[in-house]
């Protein structure tokens, strides 16, 4: 792919869920409940769960990958 | 051993901020909690947007692309003249 049309596309990405999690944790409080634009946001306890499961879902994988290459190369000694 | 101690001294002086910021209720308390994980996610977007800019502002050089083409042309021809096996094209 090229490279201009990734790096655009991996800034609007970035810019999208700023702006998102920004208006969700800060700005969704101060709207009343009845507004409309509460249906476009899952209700706020996810606003947590969900960075907190990214991340546990990251630090996992970075473990295995180590992991897998520390006996990989063990096996590969022996 | 001290780049560990100054981030433990960064990480310890956030900490007491934060803590400080929940006492004291300056801003309301929901706001307070999420704070942190907002700075966490915020840090990542921050570096995603930068490698983002990385990418789309990379220079491609395309005249020394044309040069460096010549140049590898060049050298084949000259192998090839000595007898070097210069493979497939």
């Amino acid at each position: 792919m090229e490279d201009n049309g990734l790096g655009i596309l991996i800034s609007a990405i970035s810019l999208s869920i700023f702006s998102y999690y920004t208006f969700w944790v800060i700005i969704l409080p101060f709207v009343d409940e009845d507004h409309f634009i509460h249906k476009y946001f899952l209700p706020r306890e996810f606003a947590i769960l969900i960075p907190v499961l990214g991340g546990v879902a990251l630090l996992s994988f970075l473990c295995l990958f180590i992991g897998v290459v520390i006996l990989k190369s063990k096996y590969e000694t022996s | 051993m001290k780049h560990v101690l100054k981030i433990m001294a960064l990480l310890v002086a956030i900490s007491a901020f934060w803590i400080g910021l929940l006492e004291t209720s300056v801003v309301p308390r929901s706001y307070a909690w999420l704070l942190p994980i907002y700075l966490i996610v915020s840090l990542g977007c921050y570096g995603l947007l930068m490698v983002g800019i990385g990418l789309m502002l990379f220079p491609t050089c395309p005249q020394e692309a044309v040069l460096l083409q010549k140049d590898i042309a060049e050298a084949k021809e000259f192998l090839k003249n000595k007898g070097v096996d210069v493979g497939s094209d």
